[in-house]
């Protein structure tokens, strides 16, 4: 039988050297960041029920995870989120901590995708969950830690905000059923143009088509919120919702990211999980998100400890490719110096080492038999340094 | 400033986009003289054209080594959505239909039917939104034949004027879908290019309209 011992599972890798540096990196810089705003780091289990990514309004497609059993026939997945078994962990072991609750992780997630397109089945997250905070603080108070945590990998990034309640108020004033409105969001999640206005072609023109028909094109600076007061006037909602966004944006601003803070009204990304401010950041020469992030009202009442939460996830993987092409990591060192010993110093050799080590000096011990090949060795990696003891000059 | 990177998909769809390119005013002459290169800059550099397979502009849009592409409706539907559609160019029109051998009901009795395609997500997508369950068999060539065989009762495929399918004794039984070439934009550039690339879409969206008044 052909047997697949000398590869790794699709959609996996080793991770090697300046590339190991770099997710390190990353995820020092991140945890760092987190630590002194007061986070406190947990680690979740890579198994978990199913059952717990199976929350209603909240559930990762099942065809996404990696599903397994335990000895009890039960069905487990490889871990595919972190924020799910936060909100179960605070639900449970965590009730009687005083609110609101801080905490960050640093752990891989697995998804199942699709074959040959590239992306990782396994990814490394690093994020933080605020609990039992409500309100225009906790929302300001975790989005810049959010732009700290960017910062700390990059200054080329832009961050955008968006809220959860502005799709949901306009799609509840549309005469559609709730799996046409999960049509229209996804049209909008794809700033698919066309398909949005075929759909909304079919319905009764209303201030409120018009405004979806608007949503996925209202992102950008300041502007957009002029752009939107029109359609939210008169709406408790939304206008209520726009005066919140402008706010918020007004009070980052002052964080001085310049246009590197944007908005966008059409970011509806798992719209049925996020209850409002919801937030992404981008990179160059990275296709994808780096940070997600939102408040999650809803999720706790789930795992019956209902509060308020709001928290995100950055990729760290990416953070790390950022780095790398930075050059902000150095490859592999050489080593400065190469200790050889003859024999009955080894010992000694390995106080030598000791000794430089502790001044900061990358040290090799020999494994050599004779001072030859270990110099011969040290000319081949390019060792600057051979210190040699047992030999005549020593003894 | 690095130029916006466009991929084509080869063929038609590459000189019906050159065409629009031209039409609002952006030197095309390397794309029509390109010889065997694949990477073509357009206008005075700001855009670069990526010539590919209609699956690959997908995939080099998704992963974000082309921040644009203009493919059919037909790949994307087959093919994944991790990306922005924000344009239909309008050309390239066709349509996603399903067709038996005349006479025959397809939708008849109660065997599971067997349906051949050169898109078999489209069609388990289709089925599966009917809650039928069928068997679908996978076709590189020429559709049309599977179901003269006897392999297949049905075939999902791209139908432009219906003439291949009457000359085969095949007619459409239900229209799944409209397919025309659509603009796609990686996500992270449309946040991190906003303005060119909304700038560029719109100019091509006026374009369009304008020949659609003018036919």
């Amino acid at each position: 039988m052909k047997k697949f011992n000398k590869i790794t599972p699709e959609g996996t890798k080793d991770i090697l050297f300046e590339e190991c540096l770099a997710q390190r990196t990353v995820s020092g810089r991140l945890a760092q960041v987190f630590r002194m705003r007061g986070y406190n780091e947990v680690i979740t289990p890579g198994l978990e029920y199913y059952d717990v990514f199976d929350a209603e309004d909240a559930a990762i497609p099942q065809y996404e995870m990696y599903k397994s059993t335990d000895n009890k026939g039960r069905l487990i997945v490889f871990r595919p989120d972190l924020t799910l078994p936060i909100a179960r962990l605070t639900a449970t072991r965590l009730q009687s901590v005083e609110k609101p609750i801080r905490l960050y992780y640093n752990q891989p997630v697995y998804r199942n995708r699709k074959d040959l397109s590239g992306r990782s089945d396994e990814s490394t997250q690093a994020g933080i969950e605020l609990l039992g905070a409500a309100g225009l603080r906790a929302d300001i108070e975790v989005i810049t830690a959010a732009v700290d945590a960017l910062s700390a990998c990059t200054e080329h990034f832009r961050l955008e905000l968006g809220n959860a309640r502005f799709f949901k108020a306009l799609a509840d004033e549309l005469p559609v059923s709730a799996d046409r409105k999960e049509d229209i969001r996804l049209t909008i999640e794809s700033k698919n143009y066309a398909a949005l206005g075929d759909m909304l072609d079919a319905l009764e023109p209303s201030l409120y088509t018009e405004a979806i028909r608007k949503l996925p094109r209202l992102f950008g600076g300041a502007e957009v919120f002029a752009e939107a007061e029109r359609f939210c006037a008169g709406h408790p909602v939304l206008s209520e919702t726009l005066n919140y966004m402008r706010t918020l944006y007004a009070a980052l601003s002052a964080l001085g990211l310049g246009d590197r803070l944007m908005v966008d009204f059409g970011l509806v990304q798992r719209n049925d999980y996020y209850t409002g401010v919801v937030f992404s950041a981008y990179v160059e020469n990275h296709g994808d998100a780096v940070l997600l992030g939102g408040r999650y009202d809803n999720l706790l009442k789930q795992f019956d400890a209902p509060m308020p939460a709001i928290g995100f996830a950055a990729d760290v993987d990416a953070l790390a490719a950022v780095l790398l092409d930075a050059g902000a990591i150095e490859a592999a060192p050489t080593p400065e110096v190469l200790v050889h010993a003859q024999h009955g110093f080894e010992i000694r050799a390995q106080m030598v080492i000791r000794e430089l080590t502790a001044q900061g000096k990358i040290c090799e011990s020999s494994v050599f038999e004779t001072a030859e090949a270990a110099r011969a060795y040290a000319k081949r990696r390019g060792i600057p340094q051979v210190i040699e003891l047992g030999g005549e000059a020593d003894v | 400033m690095k130029p916006l990177r466009i991929a084509l998909t080869k063929g038609r769809l590459e000189k019906d986009t050159v065409g629009v390119l031209e039409k609002i005013g952006l030197d095309c002459t390397q794309v029509r003289e390109k010889g065997r290169r694949l990477i073509l800059p357009v206008g005075n550099g700001e855009i670069e054209v990526v010539l590919a397979k209609a699956a690959d502009v997908i995939t080099y849009v998704e992963n974000g080594v082309c921040d644009l592409g203009v493919v059919g409706k037909d790949t994307i539907m087959e093919n994944g959505s991790h990306f922005f559609e924000i344009l239909d160019l309008g050309f390239g029109r066709c349509r996603f239909a399903l067709a038996c051998r005349k006479g025959t009901d397809f939708f008849g009795g109660y065997k599971a039917k067997t349906v051949a395609s050169k898109y078999p997500n489209v069609a388990r997508q289709f089925f599966e939104s009917r809650a039928m369950d069928v068997r679908i068999i996978k076709i590189e060539g020429s559709v049309e034949l599977a179901p003269l065989l006897g392999l297949a009762d049905g075939i999902v495929d791209i139908v432009e004027t219906g003439t291949t399918l009457k000359e085969n004794g095949l007619e459409v039984v239900e229209t799944i879908a409209q397919i025309s070439a659509r603009l796609i934009a990686n996500t992270a550039s449309l946040k991190m290019r906003k303005r060119e690339i909304e700038a560029l879409a719109e100019k091509l969206e006026n374009c369009i309209a304008k020949e659609r008044e003018n036919a």
